[in-house]
């Protein structure tokens, strides 16, 4: 099915979600349950954690599906940030005592667009995404995507690549706003 | 966070919603920034500026099938189907006015729906929903008449002066939503259901209510916020 027809049913099924109805919150599981149970889990990185935040994230969309705004967001990008910050918050209360991961190779390598051009339908937004973040410096992209996808805070990201804290804040910022220009543009 | 005094303060202001959505916030400054979002529309707007932007991110994370009880859990966590829609209108009503919501308002729309079926001989059990907003509140009700050719659309509670058209969806399950056409704040209105949708007006259809562009939806599917929902309930 293309992109567009995915989108409009998944944001037909949440306004239907959002009138009280069980059986579309089933079919919004079904469509998204995988991509958002793989990005609890590469957050927590820790299967029956990231059980239960996701159970937490599907009880979240059925109360606040009528906040859901189409013409707005994406009802992917819409759960994808739920997904995240529900796993973000628990990450934070399991407390900083976690594990400090060195940032993996594929992550790391100064090729700012890995595997994303080997793709053959890459979503608009996201082709825009990976040239942006193309343009930035090769330290400052592999920091903000290491960042998303792991929900690590400043401390974390700074141990992990073995610099001090202040540049690690100066890094990320520095690249956030120069990102925020170049996607305006 | 003045560590960094080489950004300057407009750029620091940006930078949060950034920096919460990215993710490298500790837990307090967390809850600081949501409970900032929830009267800082500049905030707001920024925070989904960079969702939607970064969210192309996720796309680099495998899907993982998670395991089979996950959804089961999610369904015991749920409320019931039946426990989430009032069982009478008079029970609901008690229900609205235990919150003190616009209750005046609501008894004359529901004189309204009552003064309809007293003229019209009831054919068939009368259908009526209640459309809540996101924090439970009453925002219309809607009857379908005896007839069942038409439907009563009254307004429980004045909206804002919100210059977006109002747009009234029939959700029947596993379908797209249908327009059943615009509603005006303020005031009831009487809209003719299409022939081919008449006979379906059962009590497991859901009523939505959108904010459009003026004019309505101009794709055919809710484009803007949904702003009520309810289901069909019989009488």
């Amino acid at each position: 099915m293309d992109e567009d027809a995915t989108r409009s049913q998944l944001a037909a099924a949440l306004v239907r979600v959002a009138g009280g109805d069980h059986a579309a919150l089933r079919m919004v599981y079904q469509d998204t349950s995988a991509k958002l149970f793989g990005v609890c889990l590469r957050i927590l990185k820790d299967r029956s954690e990231a059980e239960d935040v996701l159970q937490d994230v599907y009880v979240t969309v059925w109360r606040k599906a009528a906040t859901f705004d189409p013409g707005r967001a994406s009802p992917i990008t819409w759960m994808v940030a739920i997904a995240r910050n529900r796993a973000i918050d628990r990450l934070r209360v399991r407390g900083a005592g976690g594990r400090l991961q060195p940032i993996e190779a594929a992550d790391a390598v100064s090729d700012p667009a890995p595997a994303a051009v080997e793709r053959v339908e890459l979503a608009q937004q996201h082709q825009r995404l990976t040239r942006c973040l193309g343009e930035l410096d090769a330290r400052h992209s592999t920091a903000i995507r290491a960042a998303f996808l792991d929900g690590a805070t400043y401390e974390e990201l700074a141990g992990r690549m073995n610099v001090p804290l202040g540049t690690m804040k100066s890094w990320i910022r520095r690249g956030l706003l120069k990102l925020r220009a170049c996607l305006e543009r | 966070m003045s560590d960094d005094d080489t950004i300057n303060p407009a750029d620091r202001g940006k930078l949060i919603a950034a920096e919460y959505v990215l993710g490298v916030l500790g837990a307090d400054e967390r809850r600081e920034v949501e409970r900032r979002l929830t009267q800082d529309p500049a905030l707001a707007s920024e925070v989904a500026f960079w969702e939607e932007r970064l969210g192309a991110l996720a796309d680099a994370v495998a899907p993982v099938t998670p395991p089979q009880h996950t959804w089961s859990r999610i369904e015991a966590a749920i409320p019931a189907a039946a426990a989430a829609r009032p069982t009478s209108l008079w029970q609901s009503l008690a229900f609205w006015r235990g919150f003190g919501i616009a209750s005046a308002t609501l008894a004359a729309a529901s004189i309204a729906a009552f003064a309809y079926f007293g003229f019209v001989p009831a054919a068939r059990p009368p259908l009526m929903a209640t459309l809540a907003g996101s924090r439970g509140q009453p925002n219309f009700v809607a009857a379908v008449t005896a007839t069942g050719d038409s439907l009563v659309v009254v307004p429980a509670t004045l909206l804002t002066n919100d210059p977006r058209a109002i747009e009234l969806w029939l959700i029947l399950p596993n379908q797209r939503p249908r327009s059943l056409g615009l509603i005006q704040p303020g005031e009831p209105i009487r809209l003719t259901i299409p022939p081919d949708l008449a006979g379906r007006l059962t009590a497991d259809a859901t009523l939505a209510v959108s904010l459009e562009p003026p004019g309505g939806s101009p794709t055919g599917q809710p484009t803007g916020p949904v702003i009520a929902s309810g289901k069909l309930t019989s009488l």
